[in-house]
């Protein structure tokens, strides 16, 4: 049995029984892979990191769209950093107030390979006409764009690799600039039991820029060891003090299936456990 | 093996078929010896687990054979990391062993997927503090062991008084030390150096565990596993025997690792040369080889490593004689003082045990063509291949 093994951490791992090799691709001293698994569906991995799999995306995707979304109330642009397997465009796409839609991905190669192997998880989103695809570098585009976005989410990879540059201080004030007033970025942060420096570190670049910064989470299985933190920011202090019943009337408004989002869910996300409280302090 | 063995010119048929087909100078690399080594060193101590030094050979065929033999890879830069990574080898089972490393180079093994590294002072440690959640270190103590050919605890290894201290200072930064590792040098005469490093590490590790709870779990005693060359060497078995001995004493539950690349690669390789030129020079007969210190021979000057030569002959009378190499430095001489029989131009000189430290240190010197490398024996998908190619 052939099995791929995910080498994030030197101590402790998890792996996976390989039922079925769809892509490999080992370039630019890359290596992706695509594979199919029992108990997940189909999973990528990339540098011996799991990026998603078909059967847990859900929980990422809709937590780190529809929670920025429903809590802004009046998002019309929005911008995607990454995420070229079109899963949080598929998730902002159910908005159908949602008015423009930019997504930022530094390889083309990325969206075609996901279209193919991944196919749910785009599920004919790059073929919306709200949808623009620019194939540029996330980081530069933002630096330089003229656009201004109610909502910017950053979907990158592991900040050790291509990603990293979506992880520096830089990238955060480039997207304080590209923002509306009342705009809020969210990043995915990493898996906080983990990775504790993840979370203290965005949290120190995050404040020269924004004047309220925090984290919500959700736990998806394949990043492995408990919740996923997401990077909150944004000029308007009020927002994440949403109540529960303006987000249960936008949810109904907005009419959109969820499997894991839900009001109280989207409010409870906001507490955080102990330790991270208390990281954020120090 | 002495220097200089002379056989029959029949015996030369078999290189010279080699040469027929692929020129000259070569270097035939036979996989069989890889996995004959493997099993001897696997014999002579059990329970250690093989990281092949990469550095000592680093070729696809022989990181192929070694890998379906189990061995894991010992990683000492990014350009090893290409070669493994070209060749699909589970990251898992590598180790990054130098001592001082850019970030880049932290970078590129962590994306490789390798998560060991070994340091053995407090900068090198300070390196990792960005990447502390996902790696696992092995502090590298240096022994002194002057009887061994290359001293390695020179330029590399801190004191054994001083690993309590990496440990505390890594404990605060919240790094994870997990073992020891130590080098008792390379090619050594015997294995009192080892035995005494894995006693002092014994006693390091024992003081401890006895009051941390953050234990040390992996033992690395490194590499030095002589092979012979012209003189004898203590054969593997005994050599290895007052090593096992003293692993026995370590706790039950250490992991213990080693790192051989001489032992494994320098029976591997045969260097095949032709006499290119020849001239009468004072009392001797001087031959120029294609293949000189420039390249395959390149370990009589890094390496201090003379090789055993045959050459062949159905002459009975010999001659005061000097091997040269094929470029414009006087330097480049194999060997002097051969009581070689007449050889003429077009004749073949063989060099044994080439495997270790000789094409991996080959230069392209007067852009003299390197030699080739051919493979033999290699076990690939169930057909065995002949494949060329240089490092």
């Amino acid at each position: 049995m052939k099995t791929y093994t995910e080498t994030l951490y030197d101590s402790y791992g998890q792996a996976f029984n390989v039922d079925k090799l769809y892509f490999e691709n080992k370039t630019d001293h890359q290596h992706l892979v695509i594979f199919e698994n029992a108990m997940f569906g189909r999973v990528m991995a990339l540098d011996g990191i799991i990026q998603t799999t078909e059967a847990d995306e859900f929980i990422y995707h809709e937590m780190l769209t529809h929670v920025p979304i429903l809590t802004h109330g009046n998002a019309k642009d929005i911008l995607i950093v990454g995420g070229g397997d079109g899963g949080i465009l598929r998730e902002v796409c159910k908005h159908t107030s949602v008015e423009n839609i930019t997504q930022v991905e530094i390889d083309a190669q990325v969206i075609d390979m996901c279209k193919q192997y991944l196919p749910n998880h785009s599920a004919g989103a790059y073929d919306n006409p709200r949808a623009n695809i620019v194939i540029d570098d996330g980081a530069k585009f933002v630096k330089n764009t003229e656009q201004r976005f109610d909502i910017i989410i950053s979907d990158s990879t592991d900040p050790i690799g291509p990603g990293d540059v979506l992880f520096t201080d830089d990238f955060y004030a480039s997207c304080k600039k590209a923002l509306k007033p009342n705009g809020i970025l969210v990043t995915q942060n990493g898996v906080a039991f983990m990775q504790l420096d993840e979370v203290t570190t965005t949290n120190s670049r995050l404040t020269p820029y924004f004047k309220d910064h925090h984290f919500y989470s959700a736990a998806i299985p394949t990043y492995i060891g408990g919740i996923m933190t997401f990077a909150w920011a944004t000029d308007n202090t009020e927002l994440r003090n949403i109540d529960l019943n303006t987000v249960t009337e936008r949810f109904k408004a907005a009419n959109i299936a969820t499997r894991y989002y839900n009001p109280e869910i989207h409010k409870a996300s906001f507490a955080l456990p102990q330790y991270i409280m208390d990281a954020l302090k120090t | 093996m002495a220097r200089l063995t002379v056989e029959a010119n029949e015996n030369a048929e078999r290189y010279q078929a080699f040469r027929a087909q692929y020129g000259s100078p070569l270097l035939i690399l036979d996989c069989d010896q890889l996995v004959h080594q493997y099993q001897q060193l696997s014999e002579a101590l059990p329970g250690v687990e093989f990281y092949y030094a990469i550095k000592s050979l680093p070729h696809p065929a022989v990181i192929d054979t070694l890998e379906k033999l189990g061995a894991g890879f010992d990683i000492a830069t990014s350009g090893e990391i290409d070669l493994l990574f070209a060749q699909r080898s589970q990251p898992r089972h590598t180790i990054h062993t130098h001592p001082i490393k850019r970030d880049d180079d932290i970078r590129d093994a962590l994306r490789f997927g390798c998560t060991t590294f070994v340091i053995d002072n407090i900068y090198e440690l300070e390196k990792f503090v960005k990447y502390r959640h996902r790696v696992g270190i092995l502090i590298r103590v240096s022994f002194p062991n002057p009887s061994s050919k290359v001293d390695l605890s020179r330029k590399f290894g801190c004191k054994p008084n001083e690993v309590d201290l990496l440990i505390q200072k890594a404990n605060s930064l919240g790094i994870h030390v997990k073992g020891l590792s130590f080098h008792a040098g390379s090619q050594c005469p015997d294995s009192s150096n080892h035995v005494n490093a894995i006693e002092q590490c014994q006693h390091i590790i024992e003081q401890h565990n006895s009051k941390s709870k953050k234990v040390l779990s992996i033992l690395d005693i490194g590499g030095g596993f002589p092979v012979k060359y012209i003189n004898e060497v203590t054969d593997i078995h005994s050599f290895c025997e007052p090593i096992r001995k003293a692993l026995e004493k370590l706790p039950d539950n250490l992991n213990l690792i080693a790192e051989p690349g001489r032992f494994f690669s320098a029976p591997a390789m045969t260097s095949v040369t032709t006499v290119m030129g020849k001239a009468h020079r004072g009392d001797s007969i001087w031959y120029y080889l294609d293949d000189g210190v420039y390249g395959s021979f390149s370990g009589q000057i890094y390496d201090h490593v003379s090789y055993p030569l045959t050459v062949f002959t159905d002459y009975t009378e010999r001659e005061n004689s000097v091997l040269a190499g094929p470029t414009c430095d006087s330097i480049d001489v194999i060997a002097e003082d051969l009581q070689l029989p007449p050889m003429t131009i077009g004749d073949l000189v063989v060099g044994k045990q080439m495997g270790a430290y000789t094409s991996a240190s080959a230069t392209d010197f007067n852009l003299f063509k390197r030699a080739k490398i051919i493979v033999i024996n290699q076990k690939e998908a169930d057909i065995e291949t002949v494949s060329v190619s240089t490092l």
